[in-house]
């Protein structure tokens, strides 16, 4: 039912490995704060909406990925303008518009796996100080896309019930019990995770 | 970390992910309607307490890092992260652990429901209103370029519309601990 | 392969679930009744090492489950009443290769071994499907796959059959009778036990009966009457 953000293709930016883009994005978002002057960010700006665009996500599907937080850009550059100047609002827009599209087409050339792949990388050395294993991670990422369906049928038969009873369906009434349920479940999930010897200590 | 608690965070995020998928609530007095979603952390806190709260919480921005579309609206991704509400999100982990760490605190199980609820609305609050804020206007300031004080201004209009989901969580928190608790309690 | 149990008992706060039980199984088929809180349950946890004896000890195939609980519980697999809280990844054949990936196998070897139980319960094609989609029947025999694709001798399932409709329910049983593991089956579903070779009715935490199946269940209904 959950399915991931990112498309099919084979631009230079999918085959980019995961760890090379998320140090793109990383040196990004530090570089691109250090810059103000307009010359240089807005072909940045030209650049990053060519590479999101250059992975072959179409400008119709780009755009609904994105008008929300390009939305939040637009606001802010604009309370720039107002409280300081229209060079501020430009250069801030440039900024963020440009982070933003460059996350987008991160998003979408890399897939899933390759991310719980490098986060795997990422952890393996925290697991000898013991704070967290990679295993443990991936578990629980597969356990919550293993459940979304099952908590969400649970909450259409909760207010099937409410209505069947008259009730109104208010925030509260509902989600106690979703909630309760839910939670009251984790038991039985453990011993079925334990029985299977997953977690050997 | 137990397998139970590592269930209990994963089913806590995946609950995360339905309250994202439900309408948003809207009541007629309040400018903005409120996202399901939006109660989460205070929830997480409440509910789970502070470790595992947080831990839900970061399993969640996990989620939506992976390229997930959790977030309201069937949002995900890096590109949500980088926006100015990025913060926020990422709030929203460090909420849940200031939450639940002044619930675990204040929050008895012999108490009375008000002097419960009364701790549930003060861990929402300062958890889930102030800390998220703290975040989500510390990474608005750096990727705006400094201008905290306005942004903390606009954000006044959230406030009424916080008010209610602080009360909405501790309502609920108190219902959940009453009908199956998980609170840790510690002195 | 033999589980002994010896004089294990399970204590709780204030309540004990088994009272001392001087045990020995190795039948191929063994079936466990009793009414809800007789000890079935616990017994049966004692063998996989969810439950440990506050007393006694048992052992499987001489290894003791908890001085060598990994090793002991790798030799048996648990399924549980509800098929819906063993499937813990979204697709099936996931879900079957995530038991053997954390046995350190190589990529080939475990798509190999995830085909070849999907084939042996002629549920191949349900591979890429995602669980909450499946029958109950089905998400259960996945359950049972997942479980045996580890290689363990003995099968324990508790209730397998409680939450499944009539067509479901004779599904497994035939998978069950059809398993060349040895099993050890708790169940309400006295139909099931049909061909079993020995089993043990459990009252208010005792072993009240142990025989062949139509003599257990006499005992059974008996005590069960009253």
């Amino acid at each position: 039912m959950l399915n991931g953000l990112d498309i099919e293709g084979n631009s230079p930016l999918h085959r980019m490995p995961a760890r090379g883009k998320l140090v793109l994005l990383f040196t990004a978002a530090i570089g691109l704060f250090l810059l103000s002057d307009l010359r240089i960010l807005a072909p940045v700006l030209a650049l990053c909406a060519a590479l999101y665009l250059s992975t072959g996500i179409g400008l119709a599907e780009a755009f609904r990925r994105t008008r929300f937080v390009l939305f939040t850009v637009v606001l802010v550059a604009a309370a720039n303008y107002f409280l300081h100047s229209p060079h501020e609002a430009l250069a801030v827009f440039c900024r963020l518009c440009a982070l933003v599209l460059l996350a987008a087409a991160v998003t979408a050339t890399t897939g899933i796996s390759a991310f719980m792949d490098e986060i795997a990388r990422l952890i393996a050395p925290l697991e000898r100080f013991g704070f967290v294993r990679a295993a443990d991670v991936s578990l629980a990422v597969g356990l919550v896309i293993r459940f979304v369906p099952e908590i969400l049928a649970r909450y259409g038969e909760i207010v099937a019930a409410h209505r069947a009873r008259g009730l109104p369906v208010r925030p509260l009434t509902t989600l106690v019990p979703l909630i309760i349920l839910t939670l009251k479940d984790a038991d039985t999930i453990a011993m079925a995770i334990d029985a299977r010897g997953f977690r050997r200590q | 970390m137990t397998t139970r608690d590592l269930v209990l965070v994963a089913l806590f995020a995946a609950i995360m992910v339905v309250l994202g998928l439900l309408p948003p609530i809207t009541l007629g007095f309040i400018p903005v309607p409120i996202t399901a979603q939006s109660l989460g952390p205070m929830l997480a806190g409440c509910i789970l307490g502070a470790r595992r709260g947080m831990l839900s919480m970061l399993l969640f921005l996990l989620l939506v890092a992976i390229g997930l579309p959790v977030l309201s609206g069937g949002r995900g991704g890096f590109a949500v992260l980088a926006g100015p509400t990025g913060g926020y999100i990422v709030g929203w982990a460090f909420g849940a652990l200031v939450c639940g760490l002044i619930a675990q605190r204040l929050v008895r199980e012999g108490q009375n429901e008000v002097a419960q609820i009364a701790a549930f609305v003060a861990a929402a609050f300062v958890g889930g209103v102030a800390v998220v804020y703290l975040f989500g206007l510390a990474w608005l300031s750096y990727a705006t370029g400094g201008a905290f004080l306005p942004a903390l201004v606009a954000s006044a209009t959230f406030l009424p519309g916080d008010l209610i989901k602080v009360g909405i969580a501790a309502l609920a928190g108190r219902a959940v601990l009453a009908g199956y608790p998980l609170l840790p309690q510690r002195a | 392969m033999e589980i002994v149990f010896t004089a294990a008992t399970v204590r709780y706060a204030g309540r004990v679930a088994l009272h001392p039980l001087d045990l020995t199984l190795g039948e191929r088929r063994i079936g466990v009744v009793g009414l809800n809180g007789s000890g079935k349950t616990t017994m049966a946890r004692l063998i996989n090492g969810l439950v440990k004896p506050t007393g006694g000890a048992v052992t499987v195939a001489g290894l003791d489950t908890v001085r060598d609980e990994a090793a002991a519980r790798g030799r048996t697999g648990f399924i549980f009443q509800n098929p819906q809280h063993q499937m813990i990844l979204p697709v099936l054949a996931e879900d079957i290769a995530f038991g053997l990936k954390n046995r350190g196998l190589g990529k080939a070897e475990i798509a190999e071994r995830t085909e070849a139980i999907l084939a042996r319960f002629n549920i191949a094609h349900l591979a890429r499907r995602r669980v909450h989609e499946l029958s109950g029947g089905e998400t259960q025999l996945g359950a049972i796959a997942s479980v045996l694709v580890t290689g363990p001798d003995l099968l324990i399932l508790d209730e397998p059959t409680n939450q499944l409709d009539i067509k479901n329910r004779a599904l497994i049983e035939r998978t069950i009778a059809g398993l060349p593991e040895q099993a050890l089956v708790i169940t309400h579903d006295l139909a099931l036990l049909e061909g079993f070779e020995r089993v043990l009715v459990f009252h208010e935490g005792r072993l009240a009966a142990d025989d062949r199946p139509a003599a257990a269940i006499r005992a059974y209904r008996e005590i069960a009457a009253c």
